[in-house]
């Protein structure tokens, strides 16, 4: 099968500097050119069609804007940092002590090679790693966060993804989360549109999790009816580290998610949380690999998706156990709903493992609603819209109920509700 | 005894099919071109049609490339190297005139069956042997040897014959059948199978029929440097039935041979087909040489409503196998079943599971796969389960247990599930684990010696699948299982 390579209007974008070290970018350059875009042919991919980026003809903007979210998110004293179209805006001043905060742009040699040498280390020749290689060839945007050993941040640091404020823009950011030992942080990701045009943002997070520090990061794509997002997340767990991710998507037309999560260190722990509300055509995918590379440790991840519509939700978690790493507890479920028959699910939970003393497991159900449950409803006099209505508010509630922050849980469930009251069939029954 | 000296004996178990058997063969010389495919349909005598279908596979297959998918490895196939028929001498004379009686076939073939425990005597039923009420069709190499019981099936009009003679006898029925469920160009190896294909087996069962007895196909390698490549296709009209199994093993080399074969099962309206495999090909000795390349394309169409197609499988052999019997639910009502039980020892590799395509309204597919890794095996289940738009109130439930003996193999689970339709409900559950020390305690602590614990343990995790076996199978099931994982407690 020969490889189409680049689309002309990317492979003429490819700058020649990026923040990337020169060999680096040189070398993702090279190889990007050669691969191209990850197809349907390719097995990470074959559920999701990259054809609106293809025949995108994005353009890197230029210049800063004056765009705002839709809305802040109720956090007192978080530290906002706002991107508008990839671009960081302004770094804030009033950081508590043992945080640091640099602009990819302005951050050191050894810094910024360790922004582009995440773990787990991706594979530059695979076409499923093609847009990472193409973030590291094109990056020139980004922020450093820098957590001191044994400083606990309490102020959340939200990063604001505001695309499309220019229509038919295109990012690749790239963001480097570094805690030192004992260290504590969260880290929440805003994820809007500022603009109903097209707009592509190809972001890599790499985050690095020193001995019993512990990263919460959550992410919250919010509005955007045009907006493509591939966005990967890298995280390495050292021991007795923790990361805690949740990942609520709701906005967007494509939204693709990776998260690779390589656990190093004996006693580390890895929960991955996420709910794709994928309706109208949206595409919501999340990719989930998770390694467990040291004996005792453990991994949990639960999944719900609700395809309303004809949306479509895709969901891939593979837990990979190397050999030797004994005495590993992953679970792994995929909850999903499908309420429309233009709707699709696809989902693939993977095991691979190599060493025996283990519990994993996953399952995967797809389902509507519980027919019982829905009964039982109607018998207290629920009216059988409401009835529906509340069995799936419900379902997403259980998934919004694992945030670890009071104001976001009630702020989110209220978007949630009312996004489910704009169903369209609400009253007919899917 | 220790865990190491019993994971030894459990490596150094020895493969009791491994003979070979010194016969004249008919031998085409190695390679694979245009000629050798006219040469096969030539030496089969068949009519045009076979020989143009056969022909379209081939051109078809120069196109295509091996598929890399699976989660196995092994060399590069030299297809140019394998010889693509071999046959026992003393059929080629009786080729003209098919045996009517088994004093026609050398006795040096029926020795070997003998040895393998396959009864091709028809009176061995009389005396009560295992095996009994089992017709069975005996495949060497690339020619059928022998069908028994044929006239009692014909008394009911099911037909049970070798494929060639089907081509023959029966043309209209290979016309209107053959690659309708897996087509020549379905995959690389389903493609090499159409264009090159010697024998295999052939079953029609008519309308409202039940096959009297269960029909039976013992698969043999023979030659060096042979592929096997057998192509079996059972039909069950509207509201037949019938239960089929298939054995295969082959003797013990250093090289790898490919066996790449293909089943179709098409059930009409009502129909039932129950296809049962234990697999016993040579595995390679206990430093992976050698073994049998397992590369083979099973699929049922459910064509009728309330049609069922049933596949059970215990793989205990081949170096690799690269095999998922897959059901199209098609028919309304239609039923898919798949239970399997995979055991990989030494450095087998197994990448197998099934797919489960719901096209009719309210099918229902089950699904209960068994993996057992030991050793440095690497064992993974590989599924799909695709419910389309059509496919209203279908319902899937799966589940995958693997159980890992030893801390060098692997398990691996890579299930693919598709939904379309709202009223689906669909299932997937897996573990991994191994046998656990509280459970080997407890029946140690009931006096019973750690292997017979083992293998209760072992048993009890495949009992879902051996309840699915028909009974002269289960035992031998049950046998094999034991055979293959003795000595493995740890």
């Amino acid at each position: 099968m020969s490889r189409q390579g680049l689309p002309e209007w990317l492979s003429t974008a490819l700058p020649d500097h990026a923040a990337a070290p020169q060999n680096l970018a040189q070398a993702a350059r090279q190889q990007v050119e050669t691969i191209g875009l990850p197809g349907l042919r390719d097995e990470e991919w074959r559920w999701t069609n990259l054809r609106p980026i293809h025949r995108g003809n994005f353009k890197t903007a230029q210049g800063a804007s004056e765009a705002q979210p839709s809305e802040a998110l109720p956090l007192e004293n978080a530290i906002r940092l706002r991107f508008v179209d990839g671009a960081l805006q302004s770094i804030p001043d009033d950081l508590p002590d043992g945080l640091t905060l640099v602009s990819l742009a302005d951050a050191d040699k050894a810094t910024r090679t360790a922004a582009f040498s995440p773990t787990p280390t991706p594979n530059t020749d695979d076409p499923n790693d093609a847009l990472v290689t193409l973030n590291t060839a094109m990056a020139h945007e980004g922020v450093v966060i820098d957590v001191a050993a044994n400083s606990v941040i309490e102020r959340p640091i939200v990063i604001e993804w505001l695309d499309g404020a220019t229509d038919g823009a295109m990012s690749h950011p790239r963001v480097l989360i570094r805690l030192g030992q004992s260290a504590q942080a969260s880290v929440i990701e805003q994820i809007e549109s500022v603009g109903d045009q097209p707009s592509w943002r190809n972001s890599v997070m790499v985050s690095k999790i020193a001995a019993n520090a512990a990263l919460t990061h959550i992410a919250l794509g919010l509005t955007g009816q045009a907006r493509l997002t591939t966005e990967r997340c890298f995280a390495s767990l050292e021991r007795d580290a923790r990361y805690h991710s949740y990942n609520i998507q709701l906005g967007g037309q494509v939204t693709r998610r990776e998260y690779d999560i390589q656990i190093d260190g004996t006693g580390a722990h890895s929960d991955l949380i996420g709910l794709m509300m994928p309706r109208g055509k949206q595409l919501m995918d999340t990719h989930t690999r998770i390694v467990h590379a040291a004996a005792d440790t453990t991994s949990n991840e639960h999944y719900r998706t609700i395809a309303d519509e004809s949306g479509r939700g895709v969901f891939k978690g593979r837990i990979l156990v190397e050999r030797d790493s004994q005495r590993i507890q992953a679970f792994q479920a995929s909850n999903n709903l499908l309420l429309s028959d233009t709707a699709e699910i696809d989902a693939k939970p993977e095991l691979e493992i190599y060493a025996d003393d283990v519990q994993c497991s996953h399952g995967a159900t797809i389902g509507r609603l519980d027919e019982e449950a829905l009964f039982y409803l109607r018998t207290r006099g629920v009216a059988a819209a409401e009835a529906r209505g509340l069995l799936i508010a419900g379902f997403a509630q259980e998934v919004i109920d694992e945030i670890p922050n009071e104001a976001l849980r009630g702020w989110l469930t209220e978007r949630v509700q009312a996004r489910l009251a704009q169903r369209p069939d609400a009253t007919t029954g899917a | 005894m220790t865990e190491t000296q019993e994971l030894e004996q459990l490596v150094k178990r020895e493969y009791k099919y491994g003979f070979t058997t010194d016969i004249e063969q008919e031998i085409i010389p190695p390679g694979l071109d245009e000629d050798v495919v006219r040469m096969i349909s030539a030496k089969k005598n068949e009519p045009e049609f076979m020989l143009d279908w056969r022909l379209s596979a081939f051109r078809h297959w120069q196109t295509m490339t091996e598929p890399e998918w699976a989660h196995v490895h092994y060399p590069k196939i030299d297809y140019q190297a394998l010889s693509y028929y071999a046959a026992p001498k003393s059929q080629e004379e009786l080729d003209a005139d098919a045996p009517e009686s088994l004093d026609d076939v050398d006795p040096k073939l029926l020795e070997t069956y003998e040895k393998l425990g396959i009864p091709l005597h028809e009176r061995a039923v009389l005396a009560g042997v295992k095996g009994a009420n089992v017709a069975v069709d005996a495949v060497f190499d690339s020619v059928s040897v022998t069908t028994t019981f044929k006239d009692k099936l014909a008394e009911a009009g099911v037909i049970f014959c070798s494929f060639s003679e089907a081509v023959e006898n029966h043309p209209e029925l290979i016309k209107q059948y053959l690659g309708t469920v897996v087509p020549k160009g379905d995959n690389y190896f389903a493609a090499l199978n159409s264009a090159v294909f010697s024998d295999g087996s052939f079953v029609y069962v008519p309308k409202g029929v039940k096959c009297p007895m269960e029909l039976s196909t013992y698969f043999r390698i023979n030659a060096k440097n042979t592929g096997q490549f057998e192509r079996t296709l059972i039909i069950a009209e509207e509201g037949a039935s019938v239960s089929y199994l298939e054995g295969c093993t082959a003797p013990q080399r250093d090289e790898n041979q490919l066996h790449a074969a293909v089943v179709e099962l098409v059930a009409l309206d009502d129909a039932e087909i129950k296809y049962s495999t234990v697999q016993n090909w040579y595995p390679g000795d206990e430093e992976g040489k050698g073994g049998i390349f397992n590369f083979v394309t099973k699929r049922g169409d459910a064509r009728g409503d309330r049609s069922k197609i049933t596949w059970t499988q215990v793989e205990a052999g081949s170096a690799i196998t690269w095999k998922y019997p897959s059901c199209i639910l098609r028919g309304d009502d239609s039923v898919g079943e798949f239970y399997s039980v995979a055991v990989g020892n030494n450095y087998q590799q197994i990448d197998s599971g099934t797919k489960m395509i719901h096209l009719g309204k309210r099918t229902r597919s089950t699904i209960v796969s068994k993996g057992i890794s030991a050793g440095q095996a690497e064992n993974a289940y590989r599924g799909l389960v695709h419910i389309g738009k059509t496919a209203s109130h279908a319902r899937n439930f799966t589940q995958c247990d693997s159980l890992l003996i030893g801390d060098q193999c692997g398990a691996h689970t890579f299930p693919y599930v598709e939904a379309k339709n709202s009223t689906a409900q669909v299932e997937h559950e897996a573990t991994t684990s191994k046998v656990s020390d509280d459970q080997m305690f407890y029946l140690r602590s009931r006096g019973l010696s750690e292997e017979d614990a083992m293998n209760m343990v072992v048993s009890g995790f495949c009992k879902d699948v051996f309840n699915e076996l028909p009974m002269e199978f289960a035992v031998e099931a049950q046998a094999l299982l034991a055979v293959s994982l003795e000595g493995s407690v740890g």
